[in-house]
């Protein structure tokens, strides 16, 4: 038995290599790659010289650098809970089956499958002076228009709006297969105690749906802190990098001004940014979970 | 078997061998543009309109007549340096690659991009051929980094049309420019009195490079050295204070469109939704099509001139320009020949490209007739001695022109005053350039 015990641990291993080599290659060498660029002067095209934490110190005395985080702050506050509270709202909504909320369900996921250029497009026809959709209504309506993407506060609310519609559609399904789970028992005690529709929501649904709730917080924490593309495409950071990204900031030094060890510097402060908040969340929700156990 | 096998053998390497006619191939990377729907077979360049269409019916051109070569072209969003360093980093650089002469230092440096003398003088092009704006463009240690194809400035786009109708135009049916700052403001307030529309139609949104062009070309006219010292920016200074405080005036007063992107702009003055386009060379071609239509916004009412003296100083625009280089990287002679080729063709239709609305590199195009026959050249050709780049050592001047871009919208657009916008810029460009 112990024979054929310490047999299978080695084969086991083998199972594994495939996908333990792709996650080497691929995630930890560049991993440990972008820590020790971070600690040299060095480009694209070459190698450098070991600096090192001179560059973590450029960084964080870096103006924009402290405002393209305050921006990025801003945006995942603002986001993830218009994300997590839109999604469930929508799931809550579709959860039945009729040939209307099949529809609907297709419709809302239909935007994640764009790329990011036929968003920022989309959404340009909507914000853009002079021609755009609101420009237009708000001619209209004999109001004075918005210029959107050039207006501080605005720029990064109208990349706000385009994410949220492109984002919306993983929330919303990851919630309808929570829904699906809930036992229809829970409901049908809770119609016997002729409970509210909100008694019902925040006593039934909310509880059953809470790893599901903390899953998708956890996973659009990560992903709008990687907020780039829309921002680059819609405002170009601007005006005066008000709606610069964190993301943004590293691509412009990096490839822009081909500073890649600042960059890689600004990239491990984010690594480090974004497992703070995801952990948090995680560790607070975990909390909540057991007290209420 | 035995022998079925050898002879097998034999037939494949055989096949494989000797190629009857080899092909040579150049990967070509440029931006200018994707229009193959309209011009993919197009090999009469002069049916061609724009950038795009006479750049892409000349490279058929070219293949054309030349059948033992194959140009392999990638279009990039412009700039499209992105691209090219992600490619020189993983050593797949393309053959050739359009490249803004502000941008060659930086590759130049780097020691990313080989020269191209014995390529041009192989062909027998001679660098005395080339205007000397185009020529100090592209040499950079004495050696010439690539083949000059263009000189481009920004320009005011005129709308006569409209003009007229705001009362700025003389009997002899030019606009009447104005000659000094203040002018421009009383006019472009006359304008709008007039006409109920802005002035200027400028490219305000999502855009860094048009805010700092005009800065350039306003610093140049009052004389100031900004950049005396190529790896330090001096903008602490009186003349970079007028012409941002100038700027924020024309935005403050409503004498210019806000919040127009690049595309909205360009869109914008053809709609005729201002009088004054300020934008670059490259939509002559297209705007002057655009007034040939009956019913436009343009009809018959489009010329062009260079950004007006507005400062006693000196007439001067920011002048870059487009050319062609070489990244550094192994090529067969064959390769070589052929890039030789494809320059002195390129070089020989300078002319074809002039008629977007660019400089022409080539001194000889000047002269030629059909040159001097397209419209409005005469208005712009003063550019070839009033046009001015940066110092050539000077690095960085995309990343620069951001900078400069984003910390003048924010003094223009009043999110930051102007002294600050410009110790700002001062302060983060000469960061960029400590750090090189």
């Amino acid at each position: 038995m112990a024979e054929s015990y310490r047999r299978s641990q080695w084969s086991n291993g083998l199972f594994v290599l495939p996908y333990l080599a792709v996650f080497v290659v691929l995630l930890a060498f560049p991993l440990f790659w972008g820590v020790w660029l971070s600690l040299h002067k060095v480009d694209l095209f070459g190698p450098g010289r070991f600096v090192g934490l001179a560059n973590y110190g450029r960084v964080l005395v870096d103006p924009v650098f402290l405002q393209a985080l305050r921006n990025t702050i801003v945006f995942v506050l603002v986001s993830v809970p218009v994300l997590v509270a839109l999604g469930l709202f929508l799931a809550l909504a579709l959860n039945r089956t009729t040939r209307m909320t099949s529809f609907l369900r297709g419709l809302f996921f239909s935007s994640s499958v764009l790329s990011v250029t036929i968003v920022t497009l989309i959404w340009r026809f909507v914000f853009i002076p002079g021609d755009g959709l609101l420009a237009v209504l708000s001619e209209a309506l004999s109001v004075q228009p918005v210029n959107f993407l050039s207006t501080s506060g605005w720029s990064l609310f109208s990349v706000g709006v385009a994410t949220v519609w492109w984002c919306i559609g993983l929330p919303m399904m990851l919630f309808l297969a929570a829904l699906q789970q809930i036992p229809n028992d829970l409901y049908e005690a809770a119609a016997l105690d002729n409970a509210s529709p909100w008694r019902v929501l925040t006593r039934v649904t909310v509880p059953s749906i809470a790893r599901t709730i903390m899953l998708v917080a956890v996973i659009q924490i990560v992903m709008q802190f990687q907020l780039f593309g829309q921002a680059q495409l819609m405002t170009n950071g601007g005006p005066n990098g008000t709606s610069r990204p964190l993301v943004m900031y590293i691509y412009e030094v990096g490839f822009l001004r081909w500073d890649v060890g600042k960059a890689a510097a600004a990239s491990e402060l984010l690594f480090l940014i974004i497992l703070v908040a995801a952990m948090a969340q995680y560790v607070v929700s975990a909390r909540k979970s057991e007290a209420s156990e | 078997m035995r022998r079925f096998l050898l002879s097998t053998a034999a037939l494949i390497a055989l096949s494989c061998g000797t190629p009857a006619q080899a092909e040579t191939k150049i990967e070509l990377q440029r931006f200018f543009g994707a229009c193959d729907a309209d011009y993919g077979t197009v090999t009469d360049v002069s049916k061609a309109v724009g950038e795009c269409g006479i750049i892409t019916s000349l490279v058929n051109k070219f293949e054309a007549d030349n059948p033992d070569i194959d140009v392999n072209v990638t279009t990039v969003e412009w700039p499209g340096y992105d691209q090219l360093n992600a490619q020189l980093a993983s050593g797949a650089a393309p053959d050739v690659v359009s490249m803004h002469y502000s941008a060659i230092s930086d590759y130049q440096s780097r020691g990313l991009i080989d020269p191209v003398d014995e390529v041009l003088s192989a062909e027998g092009i001679s660098p005395d051929s080339f205007t000397d704006a185009a020529r100090d463009g592209v040499t950079k240690d004495g050696k010439m980094f690539g083949l000059p194809f263009d000189n481009w400035t920004m320009l005011f786009h005129v709308n006569l049309n409209l003009m007229k109708e705001a009362g700025l135009v003389n009997a002899d049916g030019t606009p009447i420019l104005p000659k000094s700052a203040d002018e421009l403001i009383a006019q472009g307030k006359q304008f709008k009195e007039k006409t109920g529309k802005p002035y200027l139609v400028q490219i305000y949104a999502n855009e860094t490079a048009a805010y700092t062009r005009i800065l350039y070309t306003l610093l140049q006219q009052q004389n100031s050295d900004f950049f005396a010292d190529p790896t330090k920016i001096k903008l602490n200074t009186p003349e970079a204070k007028a012409a941002l405080e100038f700027m924020k005036k024309i935005k403050d007063e409503g004498l210019t469109t806000t919040g127009l992107d690049y595309a909205a702009a360009v869109t914008a003055f053809q709609n005729g939704d201002g009088g004054i386009a300020v934008n670059g060379t490259w939509l002559i071609g297209d705007y002057v099509a655009q007034s040939e239509k009956e019913g436009t916004p343009l009809a018959n009412g489009y010329t062009v001139y260079p950004v007006p003296q507005l400062y006693p100083g000196r007439d001067s625009t920011y002048a870059d320009g487009h050319s062609w280089v070489l990244p550094h990287k192994d090529r067969t002679p064959e390769q070589t020949a052929a890039i030789g080729k494809l320059f002195k063709f390129l070089a020989d239709n300078d002319y074809e490209w002039a008629r977007t609305g660019h400089l022409p590199s080539v001194k000889a195009v000047f002269d030629k007739p059909e040159f001097k026959a397209l419209p409005h050249r005469e208005n712009i050709a003063e550019i070839a001695q009033t046009g001015r780049s940066l110092p050539a050592a000077v690095q960085r001047q995309f990343p620069i022109q951001d900078i400069i871009g984003e910390e003048a919208g924010a003094a223009i657009n009043g999110d930051k005053s102007v002294d600050d916008a410009l110790t700002s810029a001062e302060s983060r460009i000469n960061d960029l350039l400590a750090n090189l």
